[in-house]
């Protein structure tokens, strides 16, 4: 089947709009239901494991764009286009950083602790500055790099400027993205065990985001397929190869997380081993340490070495759905300890889901309205126009 | 009725590949393809059956895997170095030996595989065989009854093909 180089179906409407809407309320009453519960830190754990997670998401989705740009791929440019979309949540993502602000004394444990020179790095003006400069640099460029990419698929943008300054864009943000994770990685997760590090935790935090910025391209993707059926802009080979990408990336986490894991056991350092005998030997958190490395890694690699799967959209949205899933575990593996304690249960209850669903109809509804005013993002594989007259 | 063999030679691949199509189309048979590159245009138009090759590389890195971890358990038992407590027989760094030898041997399978599924070694000479498929010609030697053989040479060279006909 050959694909449909016009536009795709438009998603929103009133029924998606009330759909995102009463999410986006669950999340809100969740958020304030913990809130004023006994336990407010477990809201803004939450708070942050979900700005982490769905900025993560956005800002991975973004590169696989810069990347394939970069790499003149033309199989990938509906991809791209998708791809593009998750700019769409940018600015939220800022607005949720800065309120992480508000909830300082449940988010930073080091606020009161000795921190043996550390204070110099770790102190909130420098933390909150640096962090959202970053966050502002890393997302203009984003802006800019997919205003250029939209702006060359349609007509009506003459200004959008030319392929090569989308690849100096396109580089721009490929760095700002690994030097900008590395930061958050650092400051928001590592820190929380402020006298625990890993020189890895940066390049770890990177990859990870681009695991999943793949697995939400493709559950969109997949949406877009189905909805659009005979009419789709995308060809099963298109499935295929981002399936590999994303079978790769499961890799390359999996690979950067024994990375870590083994130079500690090697050195058998308390100070390390501490970290990671807490999150994966302890209870409650050794049986989730086994569950998140099952559902991100050896779930995927087993189901993905099949061909067949990978050009299916519903079971990948399934699969991409229960990785994510488990990378939103893994974060809470990661903070929970250092926030919530070694309690009876494991940190998390239906309000933590609540708010989820709040983020994910948040990230829906900018999705669908960036798609339904770029119809034209979603084009077939090729040479945009500009990339033509320049050849 | 005897087979007469027609070899048409292609200056690139999406010709071969319309000639491949339509000499299948008549009901003629495509015999054998000669390509300077990997082509998987190619392989598609032909309509081989799946390759059985994979199965050889998985088996080979399964068996790798579990092999490695053998090894080095093996090996660390010979000789009991108690290094800051930690046990002999580990896990964690014997994973290391595992995944390169799951590596290895997907290597080896992966050969072994490509070695017996083409049947290689081939010591015989294909005798219709023009050279120039190892430069910059596609190949493509279809047969036919005798008697057919005009149409066929008509057919290749109608895709663009340099033709030459040989007997059975």
């Amino acid at each position: 089947m050959m694909p449909d180089t016009g536009n795709i179906r438009p998603f929103s409407g009133k029924a998606m709009g009330i759909v995102c809407g009463i999410l986006a309320v669950i999340g809100i009453a969740s958020f304030a239901i913990l809130l004023s519960g006994g336990h407010p830190e477990r809201a803004w754990q939450a708070y942050l494991i979900n700005f982490l997670f769905w900025s993560a998401i956005s800002q991975g989705a973004l590169v696989f764009s810069a990347v394939m740009h970069l790499t003149r791929a033309r199989w990938s440019r509906p991809l791209a286009g998708v791809a593009e979309s998750f700019t769409a949540f940018f600015p939220i993502s800022l607005l949720l950083f800065l309120g992480l602000f508000a909830g300082r004394s449940y988010l930073f444990p080091w606020l009161e602790m000795d921190l043996h020179g550390k204070e110099v790095w770790l102190n909130l003006p420098f933390l909150f500055t640096r962090d959202g400069l970053g966050l502002i640099i890393l997302y203009m460029i984003g802006f800019v790099y997919v205003r250029s990419a939209t702006g060359a698929r349609s007509v009506k943008d003459a200004d959008a400027g030319g392929p090569q300054r989308r690849t100096v864009l396109a580089v721009l943000y490929v760095l700002a993205f690994t030097f900008v994770l590395s930061l958050l990685g650092y400051d928001l997760v590592m820190a929380m065990d402020p006298h625990w590090y890993s020189t890895l935790f940066g390049g770890y935090t990177f990859v990870k985001a681009f695991y999943i910025g793949l697995g939400g391209i493709i559950i969109l993707a997949a949406a877009v397929h189905l909805r659009n059926g005979e009419h789709s802009p995308f060809e099963k080979k298109q499935f295929l190869d981002i399936g590999k990408l994303f079978l790769a990336f499961c890799l390359l986490w999996a690979d950067f997380f024994y990375c870590q894991f083994v130079v500690i056991w090697y050195g058998n350092i308390p100070e390390e081993t501490v970290y990671v005998i807490e999150r994966t030997m302890r209870a409650p958190y050794r049986m989730l340490a086994w569950g998140v490395f099952t559902v991100c890694f050896i779930l995927p690699f087993l189901i993905l070495l099949n061909r067949k799967i990978k050009t299916m959209p519903r079971a990948m949205i399934m699969l991409c759905s229960i990785v994510m899933a488990g990378i939103w575990l893994e974060h809470l593996l990661l903070i929970g300890p250092a926030l919530s304690g070694h309690g009876e249960g494991l940190p998390v209850g239906i309000w933590d889901v609540g708010m989820s669903l709040g983020f994910l109809g948040i990230m829906t509804w900018v999705l669908v309205r960036f798609l339904d005013r770029h119809p034209e993002s979603v084009t077939a594989a090729g040479p945009l126009a500009d990339e033509k007259e320049a050849q | 009725m005897g087979k007469r063999f027609v070899m048409g030679l292609f200056e690139n691949e999406n010709a071969a590949v319309a000639a491949v199509a339509a000499v299948t189309e008549k009901a003629w048979n495509v015999e054998k393809t000669h390509s300077p590159i990997p082509s998987s245009a190619l392989a598609e138009a032909l309509k081989l059956k799946k390759s059985r090759v994979g199965y050889f590389t998985l088996a080979g890195g399964i068996f790798g895997f579990f092999f490695g971890f053998v090894l080095a358990g093996f090996t660390a038992t010979r000789w009991d170095l108690i290094v800051s407590g930690k046990p002999i027989v580990a896990l964690v760094p014997f994973f290391i030996v595992g995944f390169e030898f799951t590596i290895l041997f997907a290597v080896f399978g992966n050969i072994i595989g490509m070695l017996t599924q083409a049947r290689l070694p081939n010591w015989k000479r294909d005798r219709f065989y023009d050279e120039r498929c190892s430069g910059e010609h596609f190949g493509v030697l279809a047969s036919c009854p005798e008697g057919e053989e005009k149409n066929l040479a008509g057919l290749l060279t109608a895709h663009g093909g340099e033709v030459t006909v040989h007997d059975a």
